[in-house]
């Protein structure tokens, strides 16, 4: 039977954990195999790597905020559509649309995939940044 | 009126399949009548299902043949996630592929809404141009 409040829950959980900055609920919400893929160097990051970059970005910037989240449930996992705006030391606020597709087990992530488009960096990390 | 797993799982293979054999006239059949098409790259805009279909040959001209593989189909209610690889030969020979996801929401046995998201720096490879590619190919 599909646990379609569960899997609802365990998005809002996982993406509202970094917007608060909430690194312990964060890493709660992987399971201890976890791996993110992504979409522009096809490569699963593993769980450490995945939550040290989460950190370094919830340290680093100002604000992470996941707006228009758009989520279906499916047997076994999650797609949420959002667009990522990100408020940067220098008060630049970058923003990415972004899909992130999750499989779920035991009431934790254990895959992703997370789309985006490194075409638009100066989108999203100014356009300075963006240069370099 | 509702669609069932089965049937969206079906209607989501046969988009892919027209696509793949390049039939818009089949493609036309599946797209309701007000379907959009957003993409997150191109400027992110909406387009009409009939203005996607209408520009269709033309893209098509930039490859010999193109195949969507790997492909990850899961339901919900009103609709489907997919994850895929496009893999394209280019007249040049040049074999690339991109990694895409595509959420696509269905109703009346069709579909009315399809949200694409790839990535456009992987552009220069798929079309075999570019640093790129060439580290692609190395």
């Amino acid at each position: 039977m599909r646990q379609d409040w569960n899997l609802l829950a365990l998005c809002d959980r996982f993406f509202d954990a970094i917007e608060q900055k909430d690194f312990p609920t964060l890493e709660q919400c992987y399971a201890p195999e976890a791996m993110v893929w992504h979409s522009h160097d096809c490569l699963y990051q593993p769980r450490d790597a995945n939550l040290a970059t989460l950190r370094d970005g919830m340290t680093r910037l100002k604000k992470m905020r996941f707006k228009n989240r758009r989520v279906h449930t499916f047997e076994g996992g999650f797609v949420q559509q959002h667009t990522l705006f990100v408020t940067h030391p220098n008060d630049f606020v970058g923003q990415m649309d972004v899909c992130f597709v999750a499989f779920v087990r035991d009431g934790m992530i254990s895959r992703a995939y997370e789309y985006f488009d490194t075409g638009q960096m100066d989108r999203f990390l100014g356009p300075r940044a963006g240069a370099a | 009126m509702s669609m069932t797993d089965g049937e969206i799982r079906e209607l989501c293979n046969r988009f892919f399949d027209a696509y793949q054999d390049r039939r818009v006239d089949e493609l036309a059949d599946i797209y309701s009548s007000d379907c959009v098409v957003w993409h997150n790259v191109f400027g992110g805009r909406e387009m009409s299902g009939k203005d996607n279909l209408a520009a269709l040959p033309a893209s098509y001209e930039g490859q010999r043949r193109r195949t969507y593989d790997d492909r990850i189909i899961n339901t919900f209610e009103g609709g489907f996630v997919i994850q895929y690889t496009l893999h394209g030969v280019q007249h040049s020979g040049h074999k690339g592929a991109l990694w895409i996801c595509i959420v696509g929401l269905c109703s009346n046995g069709r579909i009315t809404r399809i949200d694409e998201y790839m990535d456009s720096g992987r552009f220069p490879a798929w079309r075999g141009a570019g640093p790129a590619a060439r580290e692609n190919a190395s």
